[in-house]
């Protein structure tokens, strides 16, 4: 008894002990001074297609950036790279991981991700940047970023461009959308409520689809009966491909124009569709193509040639090695702008100053991979252009040069985010 | 319950006793020590893990309650979860409710919302009530999509937990406020299953004619028994909600429904201290995989083709649950039950 009971307090005592002493450990050894990132995309779940490349490029733009630049402003990015499965409960814990390891800010792939970490990070004041970016993130503006232009600004660049060089005839063009249910969706849903009538195109209906759906014929047949000269997709690769074939095999395409958001044209969109069903479809994105010649591509295919060869010809590639030159810059300026020591301590403090002397100081033009980005008082979308694709032969070719999107205030419709 | 050598009950309030020897009160005493001073060895990230498994806690306990000890199957809870957790978003953000008036009505809408669910049982058990719940799962989530005074696909912010004035803003300050809860609740879910009510759920369990045949009242058992683990999903939900701050209905997936249902076989159907070890288990594989092995993995083993430690995280979560359930079906409570018989014995093998 007595040795039982000498048994438990041992126990008791040394897993006190190692609770107590484990952060100590973990804390020892001698600490290069680094500048920390956090980066999260969906590289396992259902947006895996988009996630993985993407995941890679803003890794693979890192290594670029402390191996052959050295750092930025003298040190090396430490990048703390998690999975987010698509999972909101996992997004959350990923994005208190990144604030407890003093992550000066944080990226994240999709508006998704975005939506479930953004409450956190504007209580936190903790900055973040989103690749693929919705009005819902950032209107009214706190502390989340728009990388590019929104799901909204595609809708009204498609629009524009397809009431000036597509439409030819008599009247208003009817338009049906075809949104997944999340903000990728929602955003095309907001911008064509607020400037449809505007632009004189006349919304038919809006359908709704899941990231996992496996038919939509009867959507597509109500759409077909309606007559439509244009529809709209604002989703991701795989229910884009899907839509698509649906349509080609309801005979409802070709024989009306079909526009894409930017979350669903890709490489991905063009392996999984074939290039024979998606052929001459448009879609809006905010970056050059690969192959384009702007200054930082030649260093951008190097690395993804070298150390992920299969994610080459990827537009996703492109979008997140942007985001990880956007965000070394960021901490560039910070860095620059209040030294390491403000940026060093961590916390809000850390994250305020990023905030005012990293992003809203940035006037940077992403090596040309995509239009340039600043911010403007009142609008976090930091780049503010976009361009019209075509698939081409099976190749997503530019049929525009830079699109200017002009800044909706989204949240002076009572409708918003209703 | 199962006593040390020599130690016997002579009271009423011993036999019901939950910790009964010294060892017992000093063992809890060292884990209430250790659980309410994890703020100051714990950083946010620990801390918000600790968090989600709290809340997760009293949902899959309320889910025990129906599935381990009433044998209701439910493959909708995570829909419970979300009503609790809308209602509690709505009441404190459009209508400006306290947050304790958010979260009671979140259980009671919950659990109301099971009621309905429920009522199948009364004909249909089994598979055939899985189905029905499943709907449940679906329509709640339809509801909630379409429905503008959700805030619909976009979804709906949510304050601050407050009382008496205390915003609970910190992760450490959420941490005490949803660690009260479970306890309460997990409290609660013990202590229920040594009443009249806990044993008639049994006796549905175990054989429902038999039951009926006893004198206990199937229907209101049984819809009971919804009202109860929904009412638990409920309160779950409005903490989640106030936990992030965001809601957005894609959080409430029917694949969250079936990983409850995998934490409380995992940790041991019909015992309460199953839901503990099934939602602590799963839930650290889950963080521990993701944000540990995984990016270790994918930075030190470069021999690794690209992005495969990734991938493989998936396949390793899902093997470790079948092994599991292939090696311990019983669940981890059985194990612990052995565990804590040889450690009575021991030294002695009987």
């Amino acid at each position: 008894m007595k040795n039982k009971r000498l048994l438990i307090v041992t126990a008791v005592t040394c897993l006190a002990l190692m609770l107590a002493v484990l952060p100590a450990i973990s804390a020892c050894g001698p600490k290069e001074p680094t500048l920390k990132i956090g980066i999260m995309t969906p590289s396992t779940g259902p947006a895996a297609e988009k996630g993985a490349p993407m995941g890679h490029a803003n890794l693979d733009c890192i290594q670029y950036i402390n191996d052959e630049l050295g750092g930025v402003g003298g040190y090396k990015i430490e990048a703390v790279w998690l999975d987010s499965k698509y999972d909101a409960n996992q997004v959350v814990t990923n994005v208190k991981k990144f604030m407890d390891k003093d992550c000066l800010l944080f990226g994240t792939a999709s508006s998704k991700e975005m939506s479930a970490a953004m409450e956190i990070a504007n209580r936190a004041e903790f900055p973040g940047l989103v690749c693929f970016n919705a009005p819902v993130l950032h209107r009214p503006p706190q502390h989340i970023y728009g990388q590019m232009t929104d799901y909204g600004d595609d809708w009204t660049a498609f629009a524009r461009y397809y009431m000036e060089n597509i439409w030819k005839g008599p009247g208003k063009p009817k338009m049906a959308l075809h949104l997944l249910n999340n903000t990728t969706g929602y955003g095309a849903r907001d911008a064509a409520k607020a400037a449809a009538d505007e632009l004189g195109i006349d919304i038919i209906s809006v359908d709704e689809h899941k990231a996992d759906t496996t038919s939509e014929m009867d959507s597509l047949t109500r759409i077909k009966a309606s007559n439509p000269d244009v529809l709209y997709i604002s989703s991701t690769p795989a229910p884009t491909a899907l839509i698509i074939k649906n349509a080609v095999d309801l005979g409802l395409y070709p024989g009306i124009t079909i526009g894409l958001g930017h979350a669903s044209i890709t490489k991905a969109l063009v392996d999984i569709a074939g290039a024979d069903v998606v052929e001459g479809v448009y879609g809006v994105f905010p970056t050059v193509n690969w192959g384009d010649n702007v200054p930082g591509m030649a260093k951008m295919t190097e690395y993804c040639q070298k150390l992920h060869p299969d994610d080459y010809g990827n537009m996703d590639y492109i979008t997140s090695w942007a985001q990880s030159l956007i965000m070394a810059e960021i901490v560039r300026l910070a860095v620059t702008n209040v030294g390491y020591e403000v940026l060093d301590k961590g916390g809000v403090e850390a994250w305020r100053a990023v905030e005012k002397y990293g992003i809203q100081k940035l006037n940077y033009d992403v090596e040309g991979l995509h239009g340039p980005v600043s911010y403007t008082p009142g609008d976090n979308r930091l780049a503010k252009s976009l361009r019209i694709f075509q698939i081409q032969k099976g190749a997503i070719a530019p049929v525009t040069d830079w699109i200017e999107a002009p800044l909706v205030k989204y949240e002076e419709f009572d409708w918003f985010g209703k | 319950m199962s006593l040390p050598s020599g130690t016997r009950n002579y009271t009423y309030a011993q036999d019901m006793a939950i910790l009964r020897t010294k060892t017992h009160w000093a063992l809890f005493a060292g884990f209430l020590v250790l659980l309410l001073a994890a703020p100051l060895y714990l950083g946010g990230y620990w801390l918000g893990v600790m968090n989600l498994i709290g809340i997760t806690l009293i949902a899959a306990t309320g889910l025990n309650l129906l599935i381990g000890y009433c044998g209701q199957l439910s493959i909708g809870h995570a829909g419970f979860i979300a009503v609790g957790a809308y209602t509690s978003a709505v009441l404190t953000n459009r209508f400006e409710l306290p947050f304790l008036v958010g979260l009671l009505c979140a259980g009671l809408m919950a659990g109301l919302i099971g009621i309905i669910f429920g009522l199948p049982s009364v004909r249909v058990k089994g598979f055939y009530l899985a189905i029905t719940t499943i709907a449940a799962q679906f329509i709640i989530i339809w509801v909630i999509n379409h429905w503008s005074f959700t805030g619909g696909f976009v979804g709906i912010k949510v304050p601050y937990a407050s009382i008496a004035g205390f915003e609970f803003r910190s992760e450490a300050s959420q941490f005490y406020l949803i660690m009260s809860i479970t306890a309460l609740g997990t409290f609660f879910a013990k202590n229920l299953a040594r009443t009249k009510v806990g044993r008639a759920f049994i006796a549905v369990r175990d054989n429902d004619l038999s039951a009926e045949v006893m004198g206990i009242n199937l229907l209101y058992y049984k819809l009971l028994a919804f009202f109860i683990g929904c009412f638990m999903a409920g309160i779950a939900g409005s903490l989640l909600a106030h936990w992030i701050g965001y809601l957005n209905a894609e959080q409430f997936s029917l694949t969250e429904s079936i990983l409850y249902i995998g934490m409380i076989i995992i940790g041991g159907l019909g015992t309460a201290i199953g839901p503990i070890f099934g939602v602590v288990f799963i839930r650290l594989l889950q963080q521990v995989l993701t944000v540990i092995l995984v990016p270790f993995l994918e930075s030190t083993v470069t021999a690794l083709p690209s992005g495969f430690a990734t991938g493989v995280t998936p396949m390793l979560f899902g093997l470790v649950i079948v092994l599991f359930l292939i090696l311990e079906p019983r669940g981890l409570a059985h194990r612990w039950a052995l565990f804590k018989s040889a450690y009575r014995l021991w030294p002695f093998s009987y």
